[in-house]
């Protein structure tokens, strides 16, 4: 088999186990379904009570969706597959086997992805129903999302490889080091009321510039242009995210083995 | 005739422990090799090298006449490993599980079908067919297990300790399962705490002691080695006396764990045992023809029985 269409065949594989277990798994999927969709109805019953604050219902749906949604089941999500593996014994099992690192990779991506897309309809369907508009490119936004998720993936990995041993870990390690990301990420205030440092820090964050970039597509209709430099920025660190990935799944494989 | 395995001189350190000193092995095609020794003395090391889990500091492994080292990625497709505790997707079903490792593999749609239905068939998963691995008992999740380290038709099947974690009478249907597999020619590597094990499966073994092996042979052959055709074990108050009358019959004698045994040159019954005994106080005695475990303690010479766990 070419080697180009062997990496395809086994990113497919590891996607298509990894939903065939999520969609075994009824609860956590309905955990995960209600989390965004609480979430929406809560913010919009907030910004509805209060006039002056109905402008900005639009951003807050972009933020719910990058911020809260996508940090939650494809940072947390990934995190949870890599812990899941360790406590099963299967990550030694697979080195055994001719799976590329960037399969493995690439297939928790694809995964995360699909699951990525059902919470945008999902939540997005709520947000529209309560009034909430969409104002730019749906094209633009689908970009932002792919990279959101590729990055967090990417931060998954490292967050999982590192920190999460057992499953029970990985709330802690979001607890401990995801939830700071996401203040740091401007999820909770805008970048402008934080102190000059913690902006410095801020930048270097890839939270931050998907959150800047998804609410510039959705909530105030941006172009590539304007958000030239967020794409840019992840589009790098997608790039790193992949590398991460890769040297993470090497160094679970490197510490497993040497149990 | 190419060896499935030839390992050479390998050495191995772990900081300043010197796990494999000179190990070296040959499986031909065909045979069932049975690595044996205490805990520690590096069989597991040399199951990782092999699998590639490891590397190795010195020395040479070949798989199939190529060193390992430059097969790369390709040599995983010729390995097949099952170690004790199966590393299964617990939510999937056993057919899943089996279809995501032929994926991973890079087996055809059409043969991974066929492969899957023929593994199904073989190690009779079929009843639990709709069963989540999660749910099935230990003995059947190790059948699948092992039924998964066969899906690309590995050249080499490496099983470690493949019964350990099950209870005996799922350890007699893997033994009557990886038996199947020796009559059809599959090639294995075998490690294994069991004695009774490795003497029924193994047409070759080797044993292993501080990092190399200390015998290496058929099981007749190394049955051969023991000064005795059957073994004789006694209890007494008085070891002392024991002692004294076997070697004045010409009888070996050896201790191990506390438990005296009696190694006679020619098969004798019980009570010609007990005859020949009398007088010297012993309390209990029974007899047996010599065992792979008797040839382990007299080869490698350590006062634990295998068997006897670890």
């Amino acid at each position: 088999m070419p080697a180009r269409h062997f990496l395809w065949v086994q990113t497919l594989a590891v996607a298509h186990r990894l939903l065939l277990e999520q969609w075994r798994q009824k609860r956590g999927l309905i955990f995960w379904a209600v989390f965004p969709s609480t979430m929406m109805l809560l913010f919009g019953l907030v910004y509805a009570h209060n006039d002056s604050m109905r402008a900005g219902l639009d951003a807050a749906a972009a933020g719910i969706l990058v911020g809260a949604a996508l940090f939650f089941s494809c940072l947390g999500g990934t995190v949870a597959v890599i812990a899941a593996e360790r406590e099963r014994g299967t990550l030694p099992r697979l080195l055994t086997t001719p799976l590329h690192p960037a399969a493995y990779f690439l297939g928790v991506v694809m995964a995360q992805l699909l699951l990525a897309l059902m919470q945008v309809v999902m939540l997005y369907s709520i947000a529209l129903w309560i009034g909430v508009r969409y104002h730019g490119s749906l094209f633009l936004g689908g970009v932002v999302l792919l990279l959101s998720v590729f990055s967090y993936v990417g931060m998954g990995f490292f967050l999982g490889a590192r920190f999460a041993r057992r499953s029970e870990e990985v709330v802690v390690a979001l607890s401990a080091i995801g939830v700071p990301l996401l203040v740091l990420g401007g999820t909770f205030f805008p970048l402008e009321i934080m102190p000059q440092g913690m902006q410095a820090i801020a930048q270097i964050n890839p939270m931050l510039h998907m959150n800047q970039a998804f609410k510039g597509v959705a909530a105030y209709g941006m172009g590539f242009n304007e958000l030239r430099f967020e794409l840019i920025f992840l589009l790098v660190f997608c790039v790193f995210s992949l590398a991460l990935g890769i040297q993470s799944y090497r160094h679970l494989l490197g510490v497993d083995k040497s149990k | 005739m190419t060896a499935v395995l030839q390992i050479e001189g390998v050495h191995k350190w772990f900081a300043d422990r010197h796990v494999l000193d000179g190990f070296s092995l040959r499986v031909d095609p065909g045979e069932v090799v049975g690595l044996l020794g205490p805990n520690g003395c590096g069989k597991s090391t040399v199951l990782n090298i092999v699998c590639k889990l490891l590397t190795c500091d010195a020395g040479l492994v070949r798989l199939m006449g190529e060193p390992l080292s430059e097969l790369g990625y390709h040599a995983r497709g010729l390995i097949g490993l099952c170690s004790q505790h199966s590393a299964l997707y617990p939510d999937l079903l056993p057919a899943e599980n089996l279809h995501f490792f032929a994926r991973l593999y890079g087996l055809s749609e059409k043969e991974r079908k066929e492969r899957v239905a023929e593994l199904m068939h073989r190690f009779e998963l079929e009843k639990f067919a709709s069963t989540r691995v999660g749910q099935l008992s230990g003995g059947w999740q190790q059948r699948l297990h092992l039924a998964v380290s066969l899906i690309h038709r590995p050249k080499l099947l490496v099983l470690d300790e493949p019964t350990a974690a099950v209870d005996l009478e799922a350890r007699m249907e893997l033994w009557r399962l990886i038996e199947g597999l020796r009559d059809s020619g599959t090639t294995i590597l075998l490690t294994s705490h069991h004695l009774a094990e490795a003497q029924r499966l193994c047409s070759r073994v080797a044993l292993m002691r501080s990092g190399k092996v200390v015998a290496e042979g058929r099981v007749p052959e190394l049955l051969s080695r023991i000064p005795g055709q059957s073994v004789a074990k006694v209890h007494s108050e008085n070891n002392q006396a024991i002692m004294q009358r076997a070697l004045d019959l010409g009888w070996h004698v050896r201790q191990h764990s506390g438990q005296m045994r009696l190694l006679l040159p020619h098969d004798l019954s019980l009570r010609e045992i007990v005859d020949a005994l009398e007088g010297t106080q012993v309390s209990a005695v029974s007899v047996q023809p010599v065992t792979l475990e008797d040839a382990y303690l007299e080869l490698v010479g350590v006062s634990a029985s295998l068997s006897e766990g670890r």
